[in-house]
């Protein structure tokens, strides 16, 4: 279980999250929306403890980590796994020593069984046979999808994405969030940052609207669609287009 | 005032760097492959650079002091004064200063790219500690590289200046030679083989930190590698005076 309980962060002057609670239950999957620079980037890095909160805490498992050291941190973030916004994959590492980083610096598994594991999973990906290549010599989209299977390699506890889907065509957009349901019904608690409309509605068990740092709405697909707030109707309102066409035609 | 009290702060922080590279040696054999693609980077590769380097200090030294000895009528003493030069002062100087601009701007650009492109951060993210994976084999490679790399521009630089004494002032190579291996003592050798360690576990450690403290994109990169390499040159002028009136009140 994830839980972020009343943090405020500032940087540089700036409020950038202004008493964030947020709780995101085991198995879920949370979906963190809101325009750019809401802030939602900097939730998942308070959530890793990669940042750390002015005051309030971040609750992970019952253990409290704004408190703990680096080295302690270290131990609580192998049970996660991260796709950065920017992928931020290793570019002096080819892709299969970056999908295979936190194996193989984990360095309990033998070399060979991490090499299938790795093959496995860029089959997975619709990538297969690019283990050799280095990260700049990939599309955006191949990055995005290396960067995910990184994250998801080792099946953490807890995984966290930052627009997994932006800068993909359809059908590999769908793929990924199928691969981020699958992960889900592994047991997996989810983490979910997209501007994407109508993929929070279709992941998300929960949806969290940020802006400015605060949180606007929180709840259910079926709580955030029924919100009487501005700010929530203004945000959805491709959605709402959809859902006022479907009842018309639905007249005619 | 305020400036005073960020100077302390980053000082801080360089501390407790050096301190976490020295708790990440306990993860040397895990990190051996890094340690030796670094003693490559750093040290084998820089030896075309380093041969260079000293082969022309020991030319011109020999040149300079040569034609100032033959005015005295003692150009013979030339070995004396090349051997000297190169071993105590020359050889780990001009070392230090072209690895320090080599290692330095390296390590910065390095690890400070990898901070702007959240590659430190993604580490972080999966569970390693970078200050033991990126600067740990930096230094350790350094710290092992600029000894040998030391000795090469102490050699090539006495070969050298054997060659010039014998082509342009006309001293017999091995009367040069038997002037070279009378004038050197041990201090000169203890003065002239710990210079380089420390100058290679300051500018690596210094490097690094201007890495890691990188902010600002590509500008606030420029800047720290400049730092880096701004920053190492004036520690090793400053630590060769510190080793020279040591070497000279104790020895
Ligand atoms: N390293 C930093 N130092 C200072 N301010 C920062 C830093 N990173 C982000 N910010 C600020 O924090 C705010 C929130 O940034 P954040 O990256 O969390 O937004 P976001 O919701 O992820 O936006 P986007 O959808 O564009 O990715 C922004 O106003 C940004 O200017
Ligand atoms: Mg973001």
């Amino acid at each position: 279980m994830i839980e972020l309980l009343n943090v405020s962060l500032n940087l540089d002057g700036k409020q950038i999250l202004d008493n964030v609670s947020l709780k995101i239950k085991k198995g879920d999957i949370g979906v963190v929306l809101g325009p750019s620079g809401a802030g939602k980037s900097s939730i998942l890095k308070m959530i890793l403890g990669l940042w750390k909160p002015d005051s309030g805490c971040v609750v992970i498992d019952g253990v409290d980590i704004c408190g703990l050291k680096e080295k302690e941190l270290l131990k609580i973030r192998r049970k996660m796994g991260i796709v950065f916004q920017g992928n931020a994959l290793f570019d002096s590492l080819t892709v299969r020593q970056n999908i295979g980083y936190f194996l193989y610096e984990q360095n309990e598994m033998e070399s060979k069984e991490i090499a299938d594991l790795i093959e496995e999973v860029l089959t997975f990906i619709n990538m297969p046979g690019i283990q050799r290549m280095y990260p700049d010599q990939l599309s955006g989209g191949m990055k995005k999808r290396v960067a995910i299977a990184r994250a998801m390699i080792y099946q953490p506890e807890i995984v966290l994405y930052d627009e997994p889907s932006a800068g993909l065509d359809p059908i590999n957009g769908k793929q990924i969030l199928d691969l981020i349901k699958k992960v889900r019904d592994k047991g997996s608690t989810s983490v979910v940052v997209t501007h994407i409309m109508n993929d929070a509605v279709s992941i998300g068990d929960q949806l969290t609207l940020v802006n400015n740092g605060i949180i606007v709405e929180n709840g259910s697909v079926h709580d955030i669609l029924n919100s009487k707030k501005e700010f929530v109707k203004d945000f959805f309102y491709e959605i709402f287009q959809d859902i006022e066409l479907l009842k018309k035609e639905q007249l005619v | 005032m305020e400036s005073f009290k960020l100077t302390l702060l980053k000082l801080q922080d360089y501390t407790l760097l050096t301190f976490d590279i020295f708790k990440g040696l306990s993860l040397f054999k895990k990190y051996w492959n890094d340690i030796l693609r670094e003693m490559y980077l750093i040290g084998a590769s820089a030896t075309r650079l380093i041969f260079f380097g000293g082969l022309f200090m020991g030319i011109v030294l020999t040149i300079e002091t040569g034609h100032q000895l033959d005015e005295f009528g003692a150009k013979t003493l030339v070995g004396r004064t090349v051997a000297l030069g190169m071993i105590r002062e020359l050889g780990p100087v001009i070392t230090g200063i072209l690895l320090a601009a080599r290692t330095g701007a390296k390590n910065a650009s390095e690890i400070g790219g990898m901070q702007l492109s959240e590659q430190i951060d993604a580490m972080r993210a999966f569970g390693t500690n970078p200050v033991h994976k990126l600067a740990m084999p930096r230094t350790v490679a350094a710290v092992v590289m600029f000894l040998p790399l030391t000795l090469i521009a102490d050699i090539t630089g006495i070969l050298g200046g054997m060659v010039v004494a014998k082509l342009s002032l006309f001293v017999d190579s091995s009367f040069f030679w038997q002037q070279v291996f009378d004038s050197l003592a041990i201090k000169d050798f203890i003065a002239g083989l710990t210079k380089p360690l420390l100058f290679a576990f300051f500018i690596s450690t210094i490097s690094c930190y201007y890495g890691f403290t990188t902010r600002g994109g590509t500008t606030g990169l420029g800047k720290n590698t400049i730092n880096a390499v701004v920053v190492s040159c004036a520690i090793i002028l400053l630590l060769d005076f510190v080793a020279a009136k040591i070497i000279w009140e104790f020895f």
